[in-house]
């Protein structure tokens, strides 16, 4: 007789906000067994770059196969496509891209900060961190004209200059949003009712997370030191006062400590970019047509970001290759599953920050 | 970037013997249509902790040689197997087709002559 | 604990995040990247910002005879400004200016009629350059 109940979690879930489906295999609460469909919303953004666009217009079209993250994908074309062209950014542009990264970051675990205290219970502190969060939308929306779709990289340097009341402006905001981070950072570790949810809860071991090839704030929770941004040379992170957030413990806990010091560390790169941008052109013309083969890692929100880009010299591009953070995570993501609870599923979920328009692009 | 060239029966001895869990992280399977029912497949590494090192295992095959299945070796390929599975309608151990498609969507988009 | 309940209840007298919208209007910021505009007096023809323009919201008329018809789709545009950066005579004859768009409605035909003119913009191509190539076989005989 069989001993194991079939639960599905998702495609529309009350929990959740992306389309994704898991099965769980459960024995009375523990889940046992996972499966998971993550291909609900592909819109074959592969190969619309290669058949419809040109590679000028490509850094438009993988900007849109995801709403948060969308400065990033549009960065890691643009690099590629520069790396093809034989073409180096001076360091003012190489800021300004740097700025809207970190920006974009702060705003992206903000949002998943607010999903995981949603899915453990706490309406409320929901409602309080997209709140807080609004600042850093001003703040994008004010450097580069949108809310969401920025269209700020393109190739050959960025859109938009920063103003001198932009740069105020961004002080302001970033000085009220560190005393918000600071009293958050004091909630999610003293709050009984949060420690319930997180501490001990979804762990990916060490070994596990090499295993499993986890990435991003998902690895740094287990105390795996690997960061995008000091494995490339593509931005000087380090002369901007870059510390690496590490944790041990690997569970929901860890990860949202490692998402609120990494806001603390990417407010603290924010104010030197500004305070230290250099002088410079925004845009410079570039020549040429693409042709070769060139890989850019950036790293995203959640984790690193892959493009594989081919050309041959012509208008149009033979590959482009995206490989998104969520899309490596799913595995991890999977052997967490197992051996917890059912109650606590969606608490964990939340606590990876996946992403599924980017998974299924 | 560094590019080694393998081919598919001798795939899983040239991995098995260059990944180790510990130093390498595995990003991807990739796959490019070379045209003329040619694919280069690619198996894509980086170092952790070094600096811009990125090694790019590939192969060059056709549509219709089945390709050996690196999970036995790195478990979280599956994901990356099955797109290529998607994607190019190739035949991978163990991996089935569905991660993206449904059963009315085009056969392998990414194939030139599709 | 104690201090967060503190916190709940403090944040009932606060004043709201929100905005009252569309009762109260929107405060857009300075540089709001808003519809593409154009003067026809100033414009030269060249089709560059057609040409660029990555989902394809501007099209170009060619009649038979005289000028070109510019036609823009603000529903498909996304606002990019990349036509502004290509247009040779930028602030005059295309800009960007700081208006947002409302939403379609069905009488506006923002995807029915525009591929309508879509179709239609590609036939005059042809059309013309078929007329072109007429008149020179005339002319040479």
């Amino acid at each position: 007789m069989k001993k194991t109940i079939q639960i599905p979690l998702g495609s529309q879930h009350i929990s959740l906000l992306e389309p994704i489906r898991f099965k769980f295999e459960c024995e009375n609460e523990k889940i046992i067994g996972v499966d998971a469909d993550v291909g609900f919303v592909h819109r074959g953004v592969e190969l619309a770059c290669t058949r419809s666009f040109e590679f000028k217009q490509v850094g438009y079209v993988v900007a849109r196969v995801c709403g948060l993250c969308a400065i990033t994908h549009s960065l890691s074309y643009t690099l590629a496509v520069e790396k093809l062209l034989g073409y180096v950014a001076n360091d003012r542009i190489k800021y300004l891209r740097m700025l809207m990264v970190e920006l974009d970051r702060i705003h992206s675990h903000m949002l998943c900060l607010a999903h995981t205290a949603e899915n453990a219970g706490f309406e409320a502190l929901f409602m309080q961190i997209m709140a807080d969060r609004e600042l850093v939308m001003d703040l994008q929306e004010a450097i580069s004209g949108n809310r969401v779709q920025f269209d700020f990289i393109a190739i050959g340097g960025v859109n938009r200059d920063l103003t001198p009341e932009l740069s105020a402006l961004i002080h302001k905001n970033l000085e009220l949003l560190s005393d918000k981070i600071d009293t958050l950072l004091g909630l999610f570790d003293n709050n009984w009712s949060l420690s319930l949810k997180y501490k001990g809860v979804g762990v990916l071991t060490l070994d596990q997370a090499y295993t499993y090839n986890a990435l991003g704030p998902l690895a740094r929770a287990a105390g795996l030191a690997t960061d995008v941004r000091v494995e490339t040379s593509d931005f000087p992170y380090e002369a901007l006062g870059y510390t690496m957030v590490l944790e041990s413990t690997g569970d929901i806990h860890a990860r949202n400590f490692v998402r609120l010091r990494e806001i603390l560390n990417s407010i603290a790169m924010c104010r030197n970019i500004v305070d230290n941008l250099p002088s410079g052109e925004i845009q410079e013309k570039t020549k040429g047509k693409p042709s070769g083969e060139a890989v850019v890692r950036v790293e995203a929100p959640r984790g690193e970001l892959f493009y594989l880009v081919r050309g041959n010299g012509q208008n149009m591009l033979e590959r482009v290759r995206i490989k998104t953070p969520t899309f490596s995570a799913i595995p991890a993501m999977m052997e967490v599953f197992k051996g917890s609870e059912y109650a606590d599923a969606p608490a964990i979920l939340a606590s990876f920050d996946p992403c599924m328009s980017c998974t299924a692009k | 970037m560094r590019k080694i060239e393998t081919t598919l029966p001798t795939l899983l001895a040239d991995i098995g013997t260059f990944y180790e869990a510990r130093k390498w992280h595995f990003l991807s399977v990739n796959g490019i249509d070379l045209g003329e029912g040619k694919i280069e497949l690619q198996w894509i590494f980086s170092r952790y902790g070094i600096k811009d090192e990125i090694v790019i295992y590939y192969a060059l095959s056709d549509y219709t040689t089945p390709v050996p299945s690196v999970v036995s070796l790195i478990p979280s390929a599956f994901m990356g197997e099955r797109e290529i599975v998607d994607m190019f309608g190739l035949t991978v151990e163990g991996a089935l087709r569905g991660l993206y498609l449904d059963e009315d969507s085009l056969p392998h988009p990414l194939r030139g002559e599709s | 604990m104690i201090r967060s309940m503190f916190e709940a209840f403090k944040n009932l007298f606060k004043p709201v995040h929100t905005v009252n919208y569309p009762a109260t209007e929107l405060v857009l910021p300075k540089g709001y990247r808003g519809l593409i505009e154009y003067d026809k007096e100033a414009c030269i023809f060249c089709d560059k910002c057609e040409k660029v323009c990555p989902p394809g919201a501007i099209l170009f008329y060619q009649p038979l005879e005289g000028e070109k018809e510019y036609r823009y789709n603000p529903w498909l545009c996304i606002y990019c400004g990349e036509c502004v950066r290509a247009c040779p005579k930028p602030q005059e004859a295309l800009w960007q200016s700081e208006t947002k768009q409302q939403s379609a409605l069905k009488e506006d035909g923002a995807n029915e009629g525009w591929f309508v003119w879509e179709a239609a913009c590609k036939q005059s191509r042809e059309d013309f350059k078929a007329a072109k190539i007429k008149n020179k076989s005339e002319e040479s005989v």
